[in-house]
């Protein structure tokens, strides 16, 4: 089913578009994967979310190009590859630092990616046993790991949250079936659509910093030097074996992304090196640690996402648009009605990767090239994919002004260092969180403390999440009051 | 009044009109909200549906509040701090973004998309015609076509357009 012809050449074109969205400074992964989401909805699941995978695939891997050739981080997640990436430009190994970084991404994403098929079935059937008290629980656990987990101050996300619960709660209830919160607007009936808002909040922002970057003169980037040699190679595996396991690890928590791992992937390697003088100064291992631990994040995300429908960072929320729009609704019952679709796109991503390293080895001459491309032609061009975008969904024309008032949130937050994420988050689960609460109460009955305590596994997850999260919810308090 | 709402930091800006929006909505929930179907005398809800919003909204406002007066001397920020140059230029882009979303369905997808593509390289500091010309007028119909011959969906065009467009290619 993921052998088909079509399958390979929209996960190449999205790695290409990836690779190339990752490689211009201030154009990140998650607005390419935001504009170009539309374009999945009128392709087969099988292909649509292979294309988006690839993006995301090729993104992370872009956003090294800059990081190294102009020491500008193309994504988040290539901070820590511009450490020693370019320093190694400075020394003239620019060749070097680009195809360690590329071997490095494609094993750690690769790995991550055997490790997620082999463990997203198991939980699957754990998860298939779930009733909504189980659900209820284990989504309020997820919304509380990300609050935690997104920026400094855990009030700043609650706020946000919250605000996303609430936007949710605008349209039809989903259990009763009243409209809440639509002024009588037929347009609201239905709610407030994901797509317009996932485009406004996280690319609408971007495209305004990248405006005001503009006038900015790049230098120009060159690629010179050697290329890797074997040995070099030899010499960073067991660097990159660590910074998989590392990935990975971070990949399944909700809340925790890329960067994170980048940055520990590359801690990890600097503590466990024989010659940490040299990380920082030019090291190939440096740039191999962050590179396949931010890599080996992408499978592991899709994990939660997958079984229980929740998204563990932006990227995956824009996927689970992608899903819903489908007709795919990730979650326990995905995998009961459509297990081979499902396994069909986690053997597609592994395919990717070996196209991954075909194209990226080709193509990275071109894209050091695309780095200095003048931003004042690209923002017109993602501008017009966004509304195209935004309005082929439903054919609606407030569609597009809700795409420009959620940029007008996303930007006012950014300004106000509010993290998105909880907002994103909030209004996608908080559906299913309603629903989740209703069904517990009528299964409860008159007796809800009985029903929870003795014939449900809820209440013990949440008595388990308890102490996490207040541990959790207490260090940063006292990070914050430092 | 006026000198101070114009020194009031993004984070004020944001998190009151949150509290004012969650406040206002949670004092007028039951307007806001419909009742509940019922059938024989029984709601067809096992949860009444303001219970749920009632929760979400009694939370916001307090997070709200309490952030706020935590907060209350980081609401006003120096003049010195701010800069003005970029924020006319990001209120400039969201006024056409604005336009571009109003004009869309009346002047059509090629037109408005042309004048605001123009717009906004103007605005991203592009100085060349050539350039501007080019992809104001390529990109528009690419997409378009892309769109409505490659993905057969509708995109909104002024029916002249429309019909030339038909002309050329029925041909």
């Amino acid at each position: 089913m993921a052998m088909r012809l079509d399958t390979f050449a929209l996960m190449a074109i999205g790695l290409f578009a990836g690779m190339l969205v990752g490689a211009l400074p201030g154009f990140t992964t998650l607005m390419a994967m935001a504009i170009l989401l539309p374009i999945s909805f009128f392709l087969d699941p099988i292909v649509g979310i292979p294309f988006l995978l690839g993006i995301y695939k090729g993104g992370i891997f872009g956003g090294s190009i800059p990081a190294i050739l102009v020491s500008m981080p193309g994504t988040g997640a290539a901070i820590a590859t511009s450490i020693d990436g370019y320093k190694l430009t400075q020394k003239g190994q620019s060749r070097k630092a680009l195809d360690i970084a590329l071997f490095s991404s494609v094993i750690g994403d690769t790995a991550s990616d055997v490790f997620t098929i082999l463990m997203i079935f198991p939980i699957a059937l754990l998860v298939m046993q779930f009733g909504p008290p189980e659900l209820f629980s284990v989504l309020l656990l997820s919304l509380v790991i990300i609050v935690v987990t997104a920026g400094k101050n855990p009030i700043k996300g609650l706020i946000m949250m919250f605000a996303g619960l609430w936007l949710a709660q605008i349209g039809t209830d989903p259990i009763g079936g009243v409209e809440r919160f639509t002024f009588g607007l037929f347009d609201l009936k239905s709610g407030i659509p994901l797509l317009p808002m996932l485009i406004g909040l996280f690319a609408l922002p971007e495209i305004v910093y990248a405006l005001m970057r503009s006038g900015e003169v790049q230098s120009l980037a060159k690629l010179v030097g050697a290329r890797l040699t074997l040995s070099e190679f030899r010499r960073c595996l067991p660097t990159i074996r660590r910074s998989t396991i590392i990935g990975a690890g971070i990949g399944i928590i909700p809340g925790l992304g890329q960067v994170v791992a980048a940055m520990m992937g590359y801690s990890a390697a600097k503590n466990a090196s024989t010659h940490p003088e040299t990380f920082g100064e030019g090291e190939i291992e440096g740039v191999a640690a962050a590179e396949a631990a931010n890599n080996a994040v992408n499978g592991p995300t899709l994990v939660p996402l997958l079984t229980l429908g929740i998204p563990g960072d932006n990227v995956t929320a824009i996927l689970l648009g992608a899903f819903v729009a489908q007709g795919l609704r990730p979650g326990p019952q995905l995998f009961d009605e459509q297990g081979s679709t499902v396994f069909a796109i986690l053997i597609a991503m592994v395919i990717a990767n070996l196209m991954f390293v075909i194209i990226g080895y080709l193509t990275i001459p071109i894209f050091a090239r695309i780095v200095t491309i003048k931003t004042s032609l690209l923002i017109p061009l993602v501008i017009l994919f966004a509304f195209a975008g935004a309005y082929v969904f439903r054919s609606d024309a407030v569609d597009l002004l809700m795409l420009v008032g959620f940029g007008a949130i996303g930007l006012l937050a950014r300004a106000a260092r509010f993290e998105i994420m909880p907002l994103v988050m909030g209004f996608i689960l908080g559906g299913p969180l309603e629903y989740a609460l209703g069904q517990t109460v009528a299964m409860a009955g008159t007796e809800p403390l009985k029903f929870l305590f003795t014939e449900r596994l809820g209440m013990l997850f949440v008595l388990l999440a308890t102490p996490v999260v207040g541990g959790l919810l207490w260090k940063r308090m006292q990070s914050v009051s430092a | 009044m006026r000198r101070m709402l114009s020194r009031l930091s993004a984070q004020a800006w944001l998190v009151g009109t949150l509290f004012v929006i969650s406040s206002s909505a949670l004092l007028f929930t039951n307007a806001l909200i419909a009742k509940p179907k019922v059938l024989f005398g029984r709601s067809l809800s096992p949860i009444e549906p303001t219970l749920f919003p009632s929760i979400i909204l009694t939370l916001l406002v307090l997070l709200c509040t309490i952030y706020l007066f935590t907060n209350r001397n980081r609401l006003l920020e120096s003049s010195t701090s701010r800069n003005y140059a970029s924020a006319f230029k990001t209120i400039r882009f969201f006024i056409i973004l604005v336009v571009y979303a109003v004009t869309m369905i009346p002047f059509g997808f090629l037109i408005s998309s042309a004048v605001a593509m123009s717009s906004i390289a103007l605005i991203a500091g592009n100085r060349s015609l050539v350039q501007i010309f080019a992809l104001s007028i390529i990109s528009p119909i690419t997409i378009y076509l892309v769109a409505t011959r490659g993905l057969a969906v509708s995109l909104p065009e002024l029916s002249p357009i429309e019909f030339a467009y038909a002309w050329i290619l029925d041909r």
